[in-house]
């Protein structure tokens, strides 16, 4: 038996989890684990080189019940199997040193953290690598395992918010499993081709069913409103790097499995379709706005860092769907180019978080500030991923946000438009407060001996500020890999270069934005420091209208940062969400309850009769 | 030789746009004088303003980043002038579009926001916070109306979105066109350079409590150069968008001044508001002429 690439690629993604087992617990020893990442990284790229066509076909398939199973790679897994080894690079890089062994030194176990990751990144390359439903839904479940194990190995909080999200992903997966059933009923069949050809003549309310089932049901993972609620907590009480690797790519599966069946495995035609009110196009890119605005706008009034960013998360993905259902080229490539870009900086705010947890033990917004001048390093990481996140240039947010605008304006979508800008500009705000409140104002007196973290956890994340630079400078490049997952689904592509897009009514050349901007700073800089040196005064010697700050007595405008913004809007803030949620939880419960009680026959006298009037009920039909 | 003559442009537009800024600065103070009945400064007073900031003898830094908000607040600008096409000059407005120069014009009050933040001033960073709160209230009508502009025209470029008005006629101006967009971009204009009734994010009158507290020497001249630059980008943009560009430079001051005139008209003679009035308004008046504006447009 020949092996292929993608065989290599699994024995090695195996090899990784079995390393993790062996040698994951020692603190220093991760760097094996680091080594078998960059070993995955490589041969993903060097498929990326050779990729196009037909994609790569896995030797290893089996059959039961009459249908095969088997797994191959194309564009589209490809792509997204590039970001999720090279972002567990960095992860796992970053936690091999110091931070693993004070993770252990706080109780937790190393090991398992490291197992648990190479366990999802195999999981996610068996999803990401399926080559018909049967191996799409194995995968889903793995990952979807994998990564409760993630979320749940802190135990306590986070044991509890993992069980939330386990109960989401349990939802889903009944509603991907009656998905695959209804595909399978439809075309007899498992196969991605055998159903695209048989869904041609997929009645109405069939397809409607279908489109409802596969948005909802992979829409879970992806933090889709209204099933968004689990998201944030579950990631934020992640341990540091796992929250990194889990914020940067694990969510992004759902839109993976989305993209998959409405582009791949179903045939084009819904698109067509018309719902009663509007057609499903529009419907989702209404979804994705809704989903960019309100959990902005709930980052903007968390007081933890970590939950801050995992509610942005959840925003940011919003942008990649808004992208991909205008299904115009600029569109699609802002959508999926937001997937990569997305990933960096996400990865790179996390981890920098978690170096300021490592060093201050809390990631409380209320109790940081000033850090500036210990953990230069950490800040410079942070103000790289929140231009990024915000989407200003030069940095690569910038590029796959400015692409879904042109989209829109293009479409003339002047609603969704106002929609995108808005979670833009409440992105900008909520992002201030995070670096504002860590990293400027005045220096705690318990931070006064805080030090910068050590090479092995700045190190991944300057090198993740540079790709988030770079790839801004070069979008040319992602957008090569973007425009291979495109081919793959059969999504339009614009004509770009190495520096942007190339589209009618208005390009985007990034290495000349960039390089004007950058010269802008330079001339600006030439003038400053060109009039004469300055002189450096203790933080603390300013001037407060009247009042003295004490070295004692720190203020430190922190807390409800957007006083006036909030007195504004706290009534929008009702919690529906959590409503609903709560509605729905208890509907079940009484629904579980009455079960409970006909399968124990607490009351026989009741059981009999519903049974009786069942009876009765069938015997007239 | 095409590169040679492209540089040049990139360093005269940026050039161009701080002197006529400056002049800009002095018709602000000369109008208010008016106004008021005094008399007003010279002529020069906004050139020696930014030459005393630049050389005072005492230059207070509270840390590097303070150094870079300025070098940032400036130097955004800087860049900014090169995607504003005047007449003679298009700098590298194709590359980027009107989008892309919208963005732009956000990192100066990012750097600002961050040199503040180092300053460890509380009142400072209040000062911030409402800065912040008052570009998320003129930024969404500001953006409907690029919208509107941008949708009619057909291109995100403004020298395209010029060139067809100029080719229209007066009656093809956007201002005739999209009266409506053009009412709206006028409301938000106030809104952005900071000017009455919109100026409490900028406390110029309180300075304790503003973003500027812990400014002065070339830090405040810094300010003060980007407040030129902010005056210059934002009335010639509006005259891009709604009164057909310039067709040679003397059209595009004589329209810029005269838009400049509304907004200092009305801050001399308007009190006021509180941040949060701000979105208040914002959000509700020129966001409903705008979208309605849009609504003629699409």
């Amino acid at each position: 038996m020949e092996i292929n690439t993608l065989d290599l690629l699994a024995l090695i993604s195996l090899v990784t989890v079995a390393t993790a087992l062996l040698v994951g617990g020692q603190g220093r020893g991760g760097w094996q684990l680091s080594l078998l990442y960059l070993l995955q990284l490589v041969v993903v790229a060097s498929m990326v080189m050779m990729a196009g066509g037909e994609g790569i076909i896995s030797t290893l398939q089996f059959s039961t019940v009459g249908e095969s199973i088997g797994w191959r790679l194309d564009g589209l897994g490809l792509y997204f199997l590039l970001i999720t080894v090279g972002t567990a690079a960095f992860v796992s890089f970053y936690m091999a040193g110091p931070w693993g062994e004070a993770y252990q030194r706080d109780g937790g176990s190393l090991r398992w953290l490291q197992v648990a990751l190479a366990t999802n990144v195999f999981t996610m390359l068996l999803l990401l690598a399926s080559g018909d439903l049967l191996s799409l839904f194995i995968g889903w479940e793995l990952a979807s395992w994998a990564a409760f194990w993630m979320m749940a190995l802190a135990g306590g909080i986070a044991l509890k918010v993992a069980l939330r999200y386990l109960i989401y992903a349990m939802v889903g997966a009944m509603m991907v499993f009656a998905l695959i059933v209804i595909l399978y009923g439809q075309a007899g069949s498992f196969g991605f081709d055998e159903i695209r050809e048989a869904s041609v003549q997929m009645e109405r309310g069939t397809t409607i069913l279908v489109l409802l089932l596969t948005v909802a049901g992979f829409g879970i993972k992806m933090g889709l409103l209204p099933f968004h609620l689990w998201q944030a907590p579950a990631y934020a009480e992640t341990p540091g790097p796992g929250s990194a690797f889990l914020g940067a790519i694990s969510s992004r599966l759902g839109l993976f499995a989305i993209l998959l069946v409405l582009f791949r495995v179903v045939d084009g035609a819904w698109i067509e379709l018309y719902l009663g009110f509007m057609n499903p196009q529009t419907l989702l890119a209404w979804i994705a706005v809704a989903t960019i605005i309100f959990p902005t706008f709930t980052a903007m009034r968390q007081n933890d860092a970590r939950q801050l960013l995992a509610w942005h998360g959840i925003g940011q993905g919003g942008y990649m769907l808004l992208g991909i259902a205008m299904m115009d080229p600029l569109g699609v490539a802002g959508g999926m180019l937001h997937i990569f870009n997305h990933a960096t900086y996400q990865a790179a705010l996390f981890l920098a978080v978690t170096a300021v947890i490592y060093r201050t033990q809390t990631s409380d917004l209320n109790h940081l500030g000033g850090l500036v001048v210990r953990m230069p390093l950490t800040f410079a990481t942070m103000l790289v991923g929140i231009i990024g996140l915000a989407g200003l240039p030069p940095m690569n947010g910038f590029v796959s946000k400015w692409l879904v605008y042109r989209s829109l304006l293009e479409q003339g979508e002047v609603l969704l438009f106002v929609g995108a800008v808005i979670g833009t500009l409440g992105t900008i705000l909520s992002v201030y407060k995070l670096l504002h409140n860590t990293f400027l104002g005045s220096l705690r007196l318990e931070h006064q001996a805080v030090r910068e973290v050590p090479i092995t956890m700045w190190m991944p994340m300057i090198l993740l500020s540079g790709l988030i630079l770079l790839t801004g400078i070069f979008p040319g490049v992602p957008l090569q890999w973007v425009a291979e997952a495109a081919a793959s689904i059969g999504l339009p592509m614009p004509q770009f270069n190495l520096g942007g897009v190339i589209a009618e009514g208005g390009s985007l050349d990034m290495r000349v934005i960039s390089g004007v901007l950058l010269s802008g700073f330079a001339i600006a800089a030439l003038i400053f420091y060109g009039a004469g040196s300055s002189r450096r005064v203790n933080p603390l010697d300013n001037y407060a209208g009247g009042h003295f700050l004490y070295a004692s007595n720190r203020y430190h405008y922190s807390n409800n940062f957007y006083a006036g913004l909030m007195h504004l809007i706290k009534p929008w803030y009702r919690g529906i969400f959590e409503r609903l949620e709560q509605i729905i939880l208890l509907l079940l419960a009484v629904i579980a309850d009455l079960l409970q009680g006909l399968y124990l026959q607490r009351q026989p006298g009741r059981v009999a009769l519903v049974v009786l009037v069942l009876l009765l009920w069938w015997s007239t039909l | 030789m095409m590169v040679v003559d492209l540089l040049i442009e990139l360093l005269l537009m940026p050039l161009v746009a701080f002197l006529v800024g400056l002049v800009m600065v002095l018709w602000m103070r000369r109008l208010g004088a008016r106004i008021q009945r005094r008399v007003g400064p010279p002529f020069l007073q906004p050139l020696y303003d930014v030459v005393k900031l630049f050389g005072k003898e005492t230059q207070i830094s509270h840390g590097v980043l303070h150094d870079i908000g300025i070098i940032m607040a400036m130097g955004g600008y800087i860049a900014a002038e090169t995607l504003l096409p005047v007449p003679g000059m298009d700098g590298v407005a194709a590359y980027g579009g009107i989008i892309t120069l919208t963005y732009l014009m956000m990192i100066p009050s990012l750097g600002l926001a961050l040199g503040v933040g180092q300053c460890a001033n509380p009142n400072g960073s209040i000062g911030i916070s409402r800065a912040l709160t008052a570009m998320l209230a003129y930024d969404v009508p500001f953006v409907i109306v690029v919208f509107g502009v941008a949708y009619h025209a057909g291109s995100a470029n403004l020298i395209e979105i010029i060139d067809g008005q100029q080719q229209a006629g007066v009656a093809g101006w956007g201002l005739f066109e999209m009266p409506l967009l053009a009412i709206a971009g006028l409301i938000t204009l106030q809104g952005s350079l900071g000017k009455q009734p919109f100026e409490v994010y900028v406390a110029p009158a309180e300075i304790a409590t503003g973003p500027m507290v812990e400014m002065g020497g070339k830090y405040l001249g810094g300010l003060f150069v980007m407040q030129a630059f902010q005056f210059y980008t934002a009335t010639v943009l509006y005259v891009s968008l709604f009164l057909g560009g310039g067709t040679n430079w003397i059209d595009l001051l004589l329209k810029s001044f005269l838009v400049l005139t509304i907004p200092v008209s009305v801050a001399y003679l308007f009190p006021r508001y509180r941040t949060e009035d701000l979105v208040r308004l914002l959000w509700k008046w020129p966001v409903m002429i705008g979208l309605l504006g849009v609504a003629f447009v699409v």
